[in-house]
């Protein structure tokens, strides 16, 4: 073996890394005498020091790039070390990684080294190379290069599993600001022209359940500056009629927002996530957390930790989305622009619209089942299923995957409510965020401080509870700050709003950093 | 009356015919590993296929397929008690039919779905954990190389791994080798049989074995993001216990 390949192989699987996506799912083949099988439920093979999966083998073809995206480790500017790959050698690596079963496929991505065709054309060789030569059956998620022509991504979508387009930032103007080379019709072109392609062939499965679960509240609106409105018809990709034809990337397609690194609001995500899911019929939106890797003066400073209890909110609402049939304007109203970062995005819901609740188990339609926090599409499922024998009663509501620690003030077993005091949200939300629960809530808190008659008015130098910010996080950043609590009023014991935050005469006691590095509890790698 | 079996399949179906034929049953052992009890009489159940069979046709045509399907999967879990866990739970199946599948609720039948989650959960952990090498036989090297994984599950499932592997790698010659039960299977061209299997010493790795090991830490190293480091989200997925087999994680 070549030394230099190791070389390589570090190299361009630094650079590949920022990319999130690593499902390995939705597409199921048996092995017909080729070399390996894909498996529709998706295999994690490994998990890494920060906890996410690997899957596939996730490299770039090359990292020489023309472009200078500012949020990129791999632009034009960057004073890193460059390679890249021949096609024969990464195919060798790919089909010697996957006989020992490190991975479940390959993941190939790209800088720009020439323009988009010349490097989708590299793409190209190089798939084709594995899936003829090599006979390669495994798992292949290829990047599209916006601005790809037609032709091409036709082929490489004959060759791949999984295609994916990056939107890398949720609107226009920051697209404009940090990546001028990149134009928001070369990303969505591309990005219709593969759905269009499923939906010809019959193969366009769109995202969870959204077809199933309407929406109860408002539907869909175009607005906020979406980018996808700036696509012409707002009409959702539809199936023609006619006979199937052949096998164009069966596990649909996926992309990519980047959080953090521009001023978008969680709505703003949100609203655009969920255009993609309607109008492209997308299988997923991924999210990645900003890591600062430039001084650009229009990005967060170098050394601010990372947004990942934001990316982790959003992911929470991105479920919402496509499994529990929500709209993105129930998640998040023109009045409440961010998630609560001490509550997830159900329970916030919930709590706004406590009127609708408690519901009873025994009764209530199965929509309404799955808008209860603690209740998720499983125990739902299970719930329905029993009652149809007998009726289902508050001890077994565990046994069926119940978070009762959630749900129990939000429902009605027989009749009882095992809630306490009743569905008031003050009562709920203190019952919820007590100290007992800290383990599983993910913003930091500190001990609750004794009540000094000092209070308010005066300064306390040396206040022992102000904690002293980090050096990164001395200007007041709200980018990487996300706690605007969806609900003040109910918030305000616990958690100041952030422009109180940084007034000077507040013993700064609640204000735990949002950014603190306490990591998500559950990331979803798949 | 508690029955003890030889701790095969057949034996255990045995002892719920003896069950249902004989004195009833409170409890049901592997002889091997049975602690008498001063209060309790115990009988040893001879294994006989053709009582296995009609019991084992009785939970089919009376619960289901289904049901004989996770009686199964939860036979080959290593839960101490799990024969008298899944006697109660056939003997509510003979009376609920195949309805049984839905009493979430009830502790019978959590209790067994409990198990059957836990051991369906470690095979679907091992279709990715499993690290094969790349191994030849020590006399003779000339010979046609082998992918050995060894692997130390917590239950019994090696068979379980069979059609995924013997699928993915039809081409191949392989041995899945689980080193706590002494027991491999062996596969090539899309067959397979599980046999009996210690020594592993006749088989070295190849010198390209070696390089490619070192390829993957590097990669799986270089992946990972430093700003990001969450240590106890990776011990949750990949729990320490499967590490002494996982290439990347022996250093």
């Amino acid at each position: 073996m070549d030394g230099a390949i190791f070389e390589k192989l570090k190299i361009l699987s630094d650079g590949a890394k920022y990319d999130v996506s690593c499902a390995t799912s939705g597409v199921d083949r048996t092995n017909m005498g080729r070399v390996g099988n894909a498996c529709a439920a998706g295999i994690c093979h490994s998990w890494t020091a920060d906890g996410r999966c690997v899957s596939l083998l996730k490299v770039l073809l090359t990292n020489r790039c023309v472009y200078d995206c500012k949020y990129c480790v791999n632009r034009r500017s960057a004073d890193t070390r460059r390679a890249a790959f021949e096609p024969h050698e990464l195919a060798e690596l790919v089909m010697e990684f996957y006989r020992r079963n490190y991975i479940e496929g390959l993941f190939l991505s790209s800088a720009v080294e020439v323009s988009p065709d010349d490097t989708a054309e590299k793409i190209c060789r190089c798939l084709h190379l594995l899936r003829e030569e090599h006979l390669f059956a495994g798992y292949i998620h290829a990047k599209i290069i916006p601005g790809v022509s037609p032709e091409l991504l036709t082929r490489i979508g004959m060759a791949a599993d999984r295609l994916s387009v990056n939107v890398e930032l949720p609107s226009e103007e920051s697209l404009r600001l940090l990546a001028p080379q990149k134009k928001p019709g070369g990303v969505f072109g591309p990005m219709k022209r593969i759905s269009q392609t499923l939906a010809e062939q019959k193969t366009l499965k769109g995202p969870g359940f959204m077809d199933r679960l309407k929406p109860m509240g408002a539907d869909m609106t175009a607005g906020d500056g979406c980018p996808a409105d700036l696509v012409r018809s707002q009409n959702p990709v539809a199936a023609p009629r006619g006979r199937y034809r052949e096998r164009f990337a069966p596990g649909g397609q996926s992309t990519q927002m980047i959080i953090g690194a521009s001023p978008e609001s969680d709505r703003q995500i949100i609203k655009t996530s969920e255009s993609l899911y309607r109008i492209f019929r997308l299988k997923r939106v991924y999210f990645s957390a900003y890591i600062p890797v430039s001084d650009a003066p229009e990005l967060p400073a170098r050394f601010s930790p990372p947004p990942l209890l934001r990316e982790h909110r959003l992911y929470q609402a991105d479920w919402l989305l496509r499994f529990y049939g929500f709209a993105a304007d129930e998640i998040l109203d023109e009045a409440h622009p961010f998630l609560d970062a001490d509550l997830d995005p159900k329970t916030g819901w919930a709590l706004r619209h406590i009127e609708r609740f408690p519901v009873e188990i025994n009764k209530a339609p199965p929509e309404l089942l799955l808008r209860v926090p603690g209740i998720g599409s499983v125990s739902a499922l299970r719930i329905a299923r029993q009652r149809r024998i007998a009726a289902v009663k508050y001890d077994d509501l565990k046994k069926m995957g119940v978070v009762l620690k959630r749900a129990r003030f939000f429902i009605t077993c027989s009749g009882k409510y095992y809630g306490g005091k009743g569905p008031d949200p003050v009562y709920i939300k203190n019952l919820l965020l007590q100290p007992a629960d800290i383990r599983n809530s993910l913003t930091e808190r500190k001990e609750s401080p004794q009540i000094s008659m000092f209070d308010g008015g005066f300064p306390l130098a040396g206040a022992p509870f102000a904690p002293a910010a980090p050096a990164g996080h001395a200007a007041p950043d709200m980018r990487n700050a996300p706690v605007a609590p969806a609900a003040p009023s109910l918030a305000a014991p616990l958690a100041p709003a952030p422009a109180e935050r940084t007034s000077p005469d507040m013993p700064d006691a609640f204000a735990a950093p949002a950014d603190a590095p306490c990591p998500p509890k559950r990331r979803n790698g798949g | 009356m508690d029955y003890l079996y030889d701790g095969s399949f057949e034996g255990f179906l045995c002892c719920v015919f003896g069950h249902y034929y004989g004195e009833r049953a409170e409890g049901i052992f592997p002889a091997a590993r049975y602690q008498g009890d001063l209060l309790r009489a115990h009988s040893i159940v001879e294994t006989d296929g053709e009582k296995a069979a009609r019991v084992y046709a009785a939970i089919e045509n009376k619960i289901s397929k289904n049901d004989m399907k996770r009686i199964y999967t939860v036979f080959c879990s290593s839960v101490p008690d799990k024969e008298t866990a899944l006697l109660r739970y056939i003997r509510l199946g003979f009376r609920e039919g195949s309805k049984i599948r839905l009493l979430h609720g009830n502790p019978v039948v959590f209790a067994v779905q409990r198990i059957e989650q836990a051991v369906v959960k470690e095979v679907h952990r091992m279709c990715g954990l499993l690290r094969f090498s790349e191994v030849r036989p020590v006399a003779g090297s000339a010979g046609r190389a082998i992918l050995r994984a060894p692997m130390a599950p917590d239950h019994d499932i090696v068979e379980f791994l069979a059609p995924h592997f013997c699928d993915r790698f039809k081409n191949e010659a392989l041995i899945i080798h689980d080193v706590r039960r002494g027991k491999a299977l062996v596969s090539a061209a899309g067959e397979w049989y599980i046999t009996d299997f210690r020594d592993a010493g006749a088989l070295a790795e190849t010198g390209e074995e070696l390089q490619y090991r070192k390829l993957w830490r590097e990669y799986f190293d270089a992946i990972a993001i430093r700003e990001r480091s969450n240590p106890a989200c990776q011990r949750r997925f990949m729990p320490a216990r499967y590490w002494k087999n996982i290439t990347e994680m022996l250093r």
